[in-house]
């Protein structure tokens, strides 16, 4: 049991103590460094294929169809056939687009997204970079990204491009504000940024110790989901590239292995922020029986699979629902969450879970009452600004 | 070492590129370079929590701002952008140097002892100094961010009276 657990951590273990015999020591923690690295790079792209696989796989029997199935059982290989297939394709860059730009934008979007695994912890002291500020890095790490979709949507030089970059940085500097704010509670409860000290401060029930059992675990968690699918531009908050309205946003200009770096960031971004919902809310790799690592696969993967259904399953929201949505309800939601925290941490037990759980309710309540419903179209006319 | 100085060269060039590009949005993307170098420089010294929020609040907010602000002025990508610095010039240049002299001059009489670059705060600490200690100071930003809040929200306050 214990062998399996630690399966990963004593296989680096086992290539470090055979490199000390004809390595020297200076070189080794290097060496370790470096097979991190190396599992990171390998394990993510993997994922990520795999990824796009399970999309359309899903997809299609949700609409009553069969999804890829000619390459290989269960169409298995269709991921590398895809990536083979966008390798060879032509690179296209437009004739006025601002080239140093356009072609860095691809690499500047995935490179944040690799970043953010290092610190996720994928089981029992399996976290590549236990830093001390993980959690913050991560947030501040995933920011970056928005910055290269912009790049890519303005030296593309379309319309639909730019338009799409627009939508994509207004989107995500809403949605960051109550992500930021939906995980506050967990780092109040357990007072660190660390993502591996969150996951065993989770321990304890059997292992179902999560903080998804508490009132204000659920609506962070509630809050924490629907903000990371707006990050990561799934549907329903796909604005920047919806096809119906702007061709594919911020990547209509891109072709070839390009397109696909946008696309692989999107999908390591799904994963990521999935991986880190389950980490402080789903109790990361803790749980009974099985091994760590796969405790947290099988946690990560079941968000993924719910990202996957609400694209099946909702249609696109409107630019301005969207924002009112963010700043009018996610926002305020979050900051009664923290109130809500701050009462569960200073009440006893039964206590605490009636009173938090009433101030969350009235806040919610009082939330969608007040929240104004519908959109008049006409221009605004501003008091100071004009 | 050499790390160093490559890191300081990159964060150079992106300032450089940022005050001397033609294109605004070319400016803001080195903006963007210089914050991540002084981010870097932030980890180098061991404070790690400075550099992520570094990252967070320049890269991740005040750079998108940036960029949202130009996007909404027109003539983006026009030869036009520079012309207007023509006469200022001499003024620019005396003001920088100014500056360049009262921090230099600062810099030069701080004694920066060994003790105070040993100790590798933790994130508690930052936190405790920050709502123990420094309360007050820290309030007292906090009011006047609230106040630059509400006075935003009046100027984009909506004219009801007019309309009707």
């Amino acid at each position: 049991m214990e062998l399996i657990d630690q399966l990963f951590v004593l296989l680096k273990q086992a290539i470090l103590k055979t490199s000390e015999s004809f390595l020297p020591p200076v070189f080794l923690p290097f060496l370790s460094i470096l097979i991190s690295i190396t599992a990171i790079a390998l394990f993510a792209p993997l994922t990520m294929m795999y990824l796009t696989w399970l999309e359309r796989k899903v997809i299609a029997r949700m609409q009553n169809r069969f999804g890829p199935n000619r390459v290989g059982i269960y169409g298995l290989l269709q991921p590398i056939a895809d990536g083979i297939k966008m390798l060879t394709k032509e690179d296209v860059v437009p004739l006025g687009a601002d080239r140093v730009v356009h072609f860095l934008a691809p690499v500047a979007v995935v490179v944040p997204s690799l970043l953010l695994f290092s610190v996720l912890p994928f089981g029992r002291g399996m976290t590549a970079v236990n830093l001390d500020i993980g959690l913050l890095f991560f947030i501040a790490v995933s920011s970056i990204g928005t910055l290269a979709i912009f790049m890519g949507g303005w030296a593309s030089r379309n319309k639909f491009s730019l338009l799409g970059a627009m939508r994509a940085l207004a989107q995500m500097i809403s949605y960051e504000v109550p992500l930021v704010l939906s995980v506050v509670p967990v780092v109040m409860m357990t007072g660190t940024l660390s993502t591996q000290k969150i996951v065993e401060a989770q321990a304890g029930w059997r292992g179902f110790h999560w903080y998804l059992f508490t009132p204000w675990g659920v609506v962070g968690f509630l809050i924490f989901f629907i903000c990371s699918v707006s990050e990561v531009n799934r549907t329903p908050f796909d604005i920047p590239e919806g096809e119906s309205e702007i061709v594919a946003g911020f990547h209509t200009e891109y072709s070839g292995m390009k397109f696909a770096l946008f696309y692989m960031a999107e999908f390591l971004g799904a994963f990521a922020y999935s991986a880190l919902g389950a980490t402080l809310f789903l109790g990361g790799w803790q749980g009974p029986l099985l091994p760590s690592w796969l405790w947290f696969g099988l946690k990560t993967f079941f968000l993924v699979f719910v990202m996957i259904w609400l694209r099946g399953t909702f249609p696109r929201l409107r630019v301005d629902q969207l924002m009112s949505y963010a700043w009018k309800f996610l926002l305020p939601m979050a900051l009664v969450n923290i109130l809500a925290a701050g009462i569960w941490h200073y009440l006893s037990f039964p206590l605490s879970l009636i009173v938090s759980a009433s101030v969350l309710l009235i806040g919610f309540i009082a939330l969608s009452r007040l929240a104004p419903t519908g959109t008049r179209l006409e221009k605004r006319v501003y008091r100071y600004a004009e | 070492m050499l790390f160093f100085y490559l890191l300081a060269t990159l964060t150079v060039l992106g300032a450089l590129g940022a005050t001397l590009m033609k294109n605004l949005i070319h400016c803001a993307l080195c903006l963007i370079l210089f914050f991540l170098g002084i981010a870097t420089f932030y980890i180098l010294l061991g404070a790690e929590f400075i550099a992520a929020v570094q990252i967070l609040i320049y890269v991740g907010a005040v750079a998108t701002l940036v960029l949202f602000a130009i996007m909404l002025t027109q003539n983006v990508v026009g030869e036009t952008t520079l012309k207007g610095l023509g006469q200022n010039r001499w003024w620019a240049l005396g003001l920088t140097a100014a500056v360049i002299g009262i921090l230099g001059s600062a810099i030069h009489h701080q004694r920066f002892s060994a003790a105070s670059y040993a100790g590798r705060l933790t994130t508690q600490e930052i936190g405790q100094a920050l709502v123990v200690v420094y309360a007050l100071p820290f309030e007292v930003v906090s009011l006047l961010l609230t106040g630059a809040m509400i006075g935003a929200i009046v100027i984009a306050m909506e004219d009801r009276k007019k309309k009707q």
